[in-house]
């Protein structure tokens, strides 16, 4: 079994480690770690955290574009760590989550991958 | 004929039932940072009572992360005619976990308690659905629109419950080329339900991404439904006149086919009805124009997420969330409505920053009219993600009911200066309330074969 180190930035940098294969939001929970969710399967985006240093396999998540991603947005849920991480969690962690979709639009490489075209288009 | 079901005989005679004193609305902590489960708060409305204008209970999900949203009694006036029914259970659907929650309302008017949680896994395992929406009865049973399949992905359908809550199945026979689902209402005397299309909860759950309305990410029809067999039968493609088609309402009176659905995003009134020929006909009756905003380059769409009939089907109350206004026309003539009243509550606009004394984030969302017309509760939040976009100073101040005085008889709305609930004061930190209903049923609930 393959264990990583996540570490909390804005939990006074507690260290927890969890197992590869599982999303981080079950292992951080399990161990006491209050984080919000919603819909437990990526699409929702209610558990999304900040990565700020390190790596997740987070393919099956739905919810997040690529504007979001490119910001360091993880989906909880559904990422599992590839390396040891750093995160920022809770809503805290959502300044630049949330935007005016009207005063802020997206290019169109910073949508949902299922839309985006590649950026040098 | 026995009578002594639920609800009224008639429109009329629910006009005449006694004023309402209790009001029950949904309130969120999903979303906001606070970590504790979303509640079903009791709010009293007796202006005889000493507690009138306050939250009295608040009964807490078991879980976190459901966002409550809308919900829907287990009967109504359509089991009238049926004295082994009765409004007892109102069931609270969890948008983001698709848990059902069955609340008694009745043992304890004041103090609801859970009866009854239906797991979203089973829904999804037995079903593939999720997203819920919409919750009608049918006679002695339930359908509620949920908005994906288990993935999240549109169109979803219908999940029909048997009135002791077990999970029958899907109700509709066919979703045929529906593309999107949301609302719903049927007119059992015409045969007909019509649908109308949000998008799919993977699409709308995270936020609003304007630029997949034009990635026909986002609804733009309505659909007619052939009700006893449960299939679509035809759809009207509203184009740009109906972007984003959300609360679908016919008029009360069981015998008409004039039915209305507010577009959010083109914040336009839709009317249908059926023509002498017996065909399907639309017209855009409202068309709420975009107001110009110092701060932003195009000008701010209104955003009329909701539309409300009274029960003498006389006149439609709409919001613009974004503007802040609630509106009241007088539909009399459906083709031709007139604007009879106009409240400005929130919204971005900054005509109405404060209501009562109380710092408004947000803008006026939901609402509920009483039976007899006379008074018009409205709530502040839209749903947790597009709230946060928005109106990001929601997240401290929470969300606010405010009642707004209607004329019934002449026209006209007026904001009521005794009453606001300020859901910034909330015990558990500041929470955000959205659908409202009574416990005897009012004019969103009640459908008449
Ligand atoms: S809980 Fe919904 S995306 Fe993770």
């Amino acid at each position: 079994m393959t264990i990583y180190n996540v570490t909390i930035a804005n939990r006074d940098n507690a260290v927890y480690e969890v197992d590869a294969r599982r999303p981080l939001l079950d292992s951080l929970r399990d161990q006491g770690v209050d984080l919000p969710y919603g819909c437990k399967y990526g699409g929702c985006i209610t558990c999304a955290a900040k990565l700020t240093d390190g790596q997740v396999d987070q393919r099956r998540q739905v919810a997040l574009n690529n504007r979001q991603i490119a910001n360091g947005y993880v989906i909880l849920c559904v990422a599992r760590a590839t390396s040891d991480i750093t995160l920022e969690i809770g809503v805290e962690s959502h300044g630049q989550l949330y935007r005016n979709p009207f005063l802020d639009p997206l290019k169109p490489h910073e949508l949902k991958a299922d839309l985006a075209t590649p950026k040098d288009h | 004929m026995e009578c002594c079901g639920p609800g009224y005989a008639s429109p009329a005679e629910a006009i005449k039932a006694p004023r309402e004193k209790l009001l029950y609305t949904i309130a969120i902590y999903t979303g906001t940072g606070i970590q504790k489960p979303d509640y079903l708060a009791t709010v009293d409305v007796d202006p005889e009572s000493p507690t009138y204008s306050q939250v009295i209970h608040r009964l807490e999900m078991p879980g976190i992360g459901d966002e409550l949203h809308h919900m829907g009694w287990n009967a109504c006036s359509s089991c009238f005619d049926d004295g082994s029914m009765s409004r007892k259970y109102l069931i609270l659907p969890g948008v983001r976990s698709n848990n059902l929650h069955i609340v008694d309302t009745a043992t304890d008017p004041r103090a609801p308690r859970l009866h009854k949680v239906i797991d979203g896994a089973e829904i999804k395992s037995k079903t593939d659905l999720s997203g819920p929406h919409t919750v009608h009865c049918l006679g002695s049973e339930i359908i509620i629109s949920f908005l994906g399949d288990a993935k999240g992905e549109a169109p979803g359908g219908y999940l029909h419950l048997n009135k002791d809550f077990e999970i029958v199945g899907r109700w509709e026979n066919s979703m045929g080329d529906i593309k999107f689902g949301y609302d719903f209402w049927y007119q059992p005397r015409h045969n007909v339900m019509v649908s109308s299309e949000w998008a799919a909860p993977n699409t709308f759950m995270p936020g609003f991404d304007l630029e997949e309305v034009g990635h026909l990410k986002y609804g733009r029809e309505l659909h007619f439904w052939d009700f006893e067999k449960r299939e679509p039968i035809e759809s009207m493609y509203l184009g740009e006149d109906g972007l984003i088609p959300l609360e679908v309402k016919f008029h009360h009176d069981p015998d008409s086919t004039h039915g209305f659905c507010g577009a959010a995003l083109s914040s336009n009134v839709i009317h249908w009805w059926k023509d002498d020929a017996g065909k399907w006909q639309w017209e855009k009756i409202i068309d709420v124009e975009n107001e110009p905003h110092p701060e932003w380059p195009i000008p701010v769409p209104g955003v009329m997420s909701a539309i409300l009939v009274s029960m003498d089907d006389k006149y439609l109350y709409l919001n613009n969330w974004l503007h802040g206004d609630m509106r009241q026309y007088d539909i009399s003539d459906p083709h031709n409505p007139k604007l009879t009243g106009q409240v400005w509550m929130g919204g971005l606009l900054g005509k109405a920053p404060e209501v009562n004394g109380v710092k408004m984030a947000g803008g006026p969302q939901m609402f509920q009219l009483s039976l007899d017309g006379r008074r018009l509760y409205v709530t502040t939040s839209l749903f947790s993600t597009w709230d946060n976009q928005f109106y990001p100073e929601i997240r401290e101040q929470g969300g606010v009911m405010v009642m707004i005085d209607c004329d019934p008889e002449n026209g006209g709305m007026t904001l009521n200066p005794d009453f606001i609930v300020n859901f910034g004061n909330e015990p558990g930190g500041p929470a955000r309330c959205h659908e409202m209903r009574y416990p005897g049923g009012d004019c969103t609930s009640d459908i008449w074969l």
